[in-house]
């Protein structure tokens, strides 16, 4: 718990279009894999999750629709859509390029 | 963006599903999360417990997926126009005020912007108007005079400027075979005029380049209002056949409607029959009534095009110096030809009902600030619950928006039912041709003024409702010291400026009042009142002989001479105060005059009793007797202006003059002696200056058309019928046409300006009562709230003047502010109607002096019934009530 890191502004999207690449999953799922691919360290909150869920499918970078879960329950999946795979190439190659850039300046790359 | 909306808008409408949605999906995110807890070996109380600390609050996570889904702003929207639906309903008096005071405004604004986009903005009908240009030959007599048929011919040949080059000749005709004889206007175009324009005939077909030359058939291409009035728009009427002036005419088409440029002629023909038909017509000195029309070619501009005609018109000049020395050639945009009279009229106009809208959105403004300052205590509280700063002067814009869109509606209610009473009543010169109707660009530019309106008369209010001060507010009942004065403040400077706005439109219909003040107190030469006039034409065969033409017109005279109630009676060329002329170089014998110098007065040809039917005075000499005809000596007037000019310290009488350049020892057969000199006349309206003129007497001429001047002691227009019936005895083929009396035309003359004058008073008189409401709302709300103060003062001894003081002094502060920017503000707009006014200068002092007078004094008075009611304050009982 104590190793938990506060995001910085604008990285959940980018988390969140990331996992989505993947394959399509709901809510629960995004935060699920965002938790274990970070080993544990990124927990994303259900109170700013789900706007942001609700903010990139008005920008059309992902699409909703209703499905059934492995439990056979139903749950709102959420997929990737051709413009949200660009913006993630984008995303991804800036932030690329942020972190070197910021590793490099502190001495740490 | 649009996919934004959409989602927007279905997240809107599709609320009560999303919410289930959301509710649904967060459900089952907190169902995994439970089990993933009790997974990991939580107690299912503890797992809950874990779960609300991590989550946080289920309400502000649906709100924020609210936000997200962009759903608020449109909410918050709705919410408003319900919150302010409520609260105008709440404040029934201001709403009511503040629609009607806003409706005024924006209905004057609709009515004459309406006129202005029909007559000045909207399109002409024509492809790219734009680059037509309209063209006259010039002389430095003169002006602009009509383009003689071989020099536009020659421009057509020598010019590159243009793409094609058009002409167009009025010709009169008398119209027989149809229902009623009519002396109807034609145009004789080149075949190229139609094409040129980009009109095609609505029915039937075009000129053809071969009725171009002398001798074409006689067609004819009908106009729209020509074909409705004497043909009822029967589609048939192609193929039939018109006599003009005794000469059958096949009609080939008919004209669209509306076409603008020729709507004042009744048909087309080619040129190619007045070419055949008038002998004068290929005579290169022969500037009848013609203009050329000519259409840019791409790539060429009008100053380009300018310098080109001229070198043109200047080698004619050397060719042909006899009839084209000094003759130059003007250049207009053909817009500009249509409207450039009436653009000074309209623009003051369209000024007026802005500067009136202004007054109305800063009543209203104040209005809202007094009614803001009732709500200050609901504002804070609201601030003090959490809303929002910006929320607050959204939701209050929202409120201004919805009383100027009410606004607007009466606003276009007023305008519908005034446009047609203002069309019926604006001048013909002003509306010819125009079509004028509450379109869509006329209601694009209400919603404009609507929106503009809102933020004029919205945003101050919102603003200061929105900087409201929580603690002060909410303790003191909302009077805050600080917000009190900011509020003053805004409101003083918005009396200010109604003030200002209301001396402007003033000073602007002090100007016309002298203006026309100043026209009816010239004295146009003639007697207006009890006379009638009508034109009378003897084009057809049967009078082609000079005695058939002088047995019709002696007998018309005496048979209307002879009608009951007919004082006097007489024929004369051309009427005063109508622009119709005929003009001609004289000579004068004895003295010499260089090339193009020649004396060029406006000729009458007249009848005996002329000068007395119209009641122009003979200052010297006689006026022409029933003995002055053919045989008899030749015989002529002179006018004062004439005589004063070319026979200054000469008797004129007995001295001889001559139509055209005549040498110096010129046989005695062309030389014209005056008998006497008569008074001058306006013949151009009451605005032009007098000019020269000679008459000659009918018996010595005879002209083939006239116009009958009838003067009686009853009313001129009842005895139309019987002049009717006394020219139809003579001859039944004789149209009459232009029937109008002096006084008719003395107005018509007149009538721009008396409609500017009478709608500039009225718009400024509503302007000068808005303004007075506003300062003495002003000054009425400071001393409401000053009432405690007042009494505290009375009651340790103040005296009433200092109290009186107290109040006044603001106040007139405040009017004489506004005075002060009123008169910098007219001097400098009133100069742009300075092309309306006549004899009185734009910055005339004498207007300016009692327009900032008599605005002072309203001021003071509005100021005074406040004070007034100061001084009546009881101190008990204001002391008691705070």
């Amino acid at each position: 718990m104590g190793d938990r890191l506060d995001l910085p502004q604008g990285t959940l999207d980018l988390l969140i279009l990331r996992t989505l690449a993947l394959e399509p999953l709901h809510g629960w799922g995004v935060s699920e894999r965002v938790r274990q691919m970070s080993r544990d360290v990124l927990h994303i909150q259900q109170g700013s999750l789900y706007p942001a869920l609700h903010r990139l499918e008005r920008k059309s970078w992902i699409k909703a629709r209703w499905g059934t879960s492995d439990q056979n329950r139903r749950a709102k999946y959420y997929e990737l859509t051709a413009a949200g795979r660009r913006q993630l190439e984008t995303q991804r190659s800036d932030w690329a390029k942020l972190t070197a850039a910021v590793a490099d300046v502190l001495g740490t790359g | 963006m649009w996919r934004d909306l959409l989602i927007r808008l279905r997240a809107l409408v599709r609320r009560r599903a999303m919410e289930d949605d959301l509710d649904a999906e967060l459900r089952f995110h907190r169902e995994r999360q439970l089990e993933a807890y009790a997974r990991a070996g939580l107690s299912p109380d503890e797992a809950r417990r874990r779960l609300a600390l991590e989550f946080g609050g289920l309400d502000q996570t649906r709100e924020a997926c609210r936000d997200a889904r962009g759903v608020t702003m449109i909410e918050h929207l709705m919410q408003d126009v319900r919150y302010g639906l409520r609260a105008l309903r709440r404040t029934p008096g201001f709403t009511l005020v503040a629609v009607l005071t806003l409706g005024l405004g924006l209905g004057a604004n609709t009515a004459i912007f309406s006129v202005v986009y029909g007559v000045l903005l909207r399109p002409l009908p024509y492809a790219d108007p734009s680059a037509l240009v309209v063209m006259n030959e010039t002389t430095p007599k003169v002006g602009l005079v009509s383009v003689s048929y071989p020099n536009y011919a020659d421009w057509r040949a020598a010019s590159r400027s243009f793409s094609a080059m058009a002409i167009v000749v009025g010709v009169d005709y008398d119209l027989t075979g149809g229902s009623q004889p009519e002396a109807i206007h034609a145009e004789a175009v080149s075949s190229n005029y139609l094409s040129m324009l980009g009109v095609r005939p609505a029915l039937g077909r075009d000129f053809t380049a071969g009725e171009d030359q002398p001798g074409a058939a006689r067609v004819a291409i009908l106009g729209h209002a020509l074909w409705q009035a004497q043909f009822g728009g029967d589609a048939g009427v192609v193929g039939r056949t018109l006599t003009l002036d005794g000469d059958p005419v096949t009609v080939i088409g008919v004209l669209p409607e509306g076409l603008r440029a020729s709507d004042s002629s009744d048909l087309l023909i080619p040129v190619g029959v007045w070419l055949g038909d008038d002998d004068q017509a290929a005579a290169r000195g022969n500037r009848g009534n013609t203009v050329v029309i000519g259409r840019l070619a791409t790539g060429a501009d009008l100053d380009r095009a300018r310098t080109e005609m001229g070198g043109i018109a200047a080698g004619l000049a050397r060719e042909h110096p006899d009839t084209n020395a000094e003759f130059g050639v003007a250049l207009r945009p053909l817009r500009e030809v249509l409207v450039g009279d009436v653009r000074p009229a309209l623009l003051v106009l369209f000024g007026t009902v802005v500067c009136v809208l202004l007054i109305a959105c800063a009543n209203v403004a104040n209005l809202s600030l007094i009614r803001g300052a009732g709500r200050a205590r609901e504002m804070a509280l609201r601030v003090a619950i959490g809303a929002g700063r910006r929320r607050l002067v959204a939701q209050l814009l929202v409120e201004s928006a919805m009383v100027a869109a009410l606004g607007g509606l009466v606003g276009l209610a007023l305008a519908f039912a005034g446009t047609r009473g203002l069309l019926r009543w604006l001048p013909a010169d002003i509306v010819e041709g125009a079509t004028i109707t509450l379109n869509g660009p006329v209601l694009a530019f209400t919603g404009v003024a609507v929106l503009a309106a809102t933020l004029v008369f919205g945003l101050t209010p919102a603003l200061q409702a929105a900087r409201t001060d929580v603690t002060t507010d909410l303790n003191e009942g909302g009077r805050s010291a600080t917000s009190g004065r900011r509020q003053r403040r805004w409101r003083g400077a918005l009396a200010v400026a109604e003030i200002a706005l209301a001396l402007v439109l003033l000073v602007g219909a002090g100007l016309m009042l002298r203006s026309l003040s100043a026209l009816l107190a010239v004295d146009p030469g003639v007697r207006t009142d009890g006379v009638l006039t009508m034109y009378v034409g003897l084009s057809s065969d049967r009078y082609d002989a000079d005695e058939a033409k002088q047995a019709f017109w002696t007998r018309l005279l005496a048979d209307a001479g002879a009608l009951p109630g007919v004082e006097q009676v007489a024929l004369g060329t051309n009427v005063p105060l109508t622009d119709n002329h005929s003009r001609t170089d004289i000579s004068i014998d004895g003295q010499t005059f260089p090339v193009g110098a020649l004396p060029h007065p406006d000729v009458h040809i007249v009848s005996p009793g002329y000068f007395r039917a119209l009641g122009i005075s003979v200052r010297e000499g006689r006026a022409f007797v029933a003995s002055d005809r053919a045989g008899a000596r030749r015989v002529g007037l002179v006018n004062r202006t004439l005589a004063e000019r070319y026979f200054a310290g000469v008797d004129p009488v007995g001295q001889r003059f001559a139509f055209g350049r005549q040498a110096p020892g010129a046989a005695d057969a062309r030389w014209i002696t005056i008998v006497g000199v008569v008074d001058d006349t306006r013949m151009y309206g009451l605005d032009n200056p007098s000019r020269l003129e000679v008459y000659v007497p009918l018996g010595l001429a005879g002209a083939s058309e006239m116009t009958l001047v009838v003067r009686t002691s009853g009313d001129p227009a009842a005895l139309v019928p019987s002049l009717r019936s006394v020219v139809a005895a003579i001859d039944p083929e004789r149209p009459i046409s232009d029937v109008a009396t002096l006084t008719d035309l003395r107005d018509a003359s007149l009538a721009t300006r008396r409609v500017t004058l009478l709608l500039l008073v009225g718009f400024s008189a509503l302007a000068l009562a808005l303004a007075a409401l506003g300062i003495y709302g002003v000054m009425s709300y400071g001393v409401a709230q000053r009432t405690n103060e007042f009494g505290i003062r009375l009651a340790l001894g103040a005296r009433p003047r200092d109290l009186l003081r107290t109040v006044l002094g603001p106040g007139l502060a405040l009017a004489g502010a506004g005075i002060g920017i009123g008169i910098a503000l007219a001097l400098g707009l009133t100069r742009l109607m300075s092309a309306l006014l006549f004899s009185v200068s734009a910055a005339d002092p004498a207007t300016f002096v009692s327009v900032s007078a008599g605005v002072a004094l309203i001021a003071f008075v509005a100021c005074l019934i406040p004070g007034w009611r100061a001084l009546r304050v009881d101190p008990q009982m204001a002391l008691r009530r705070s």
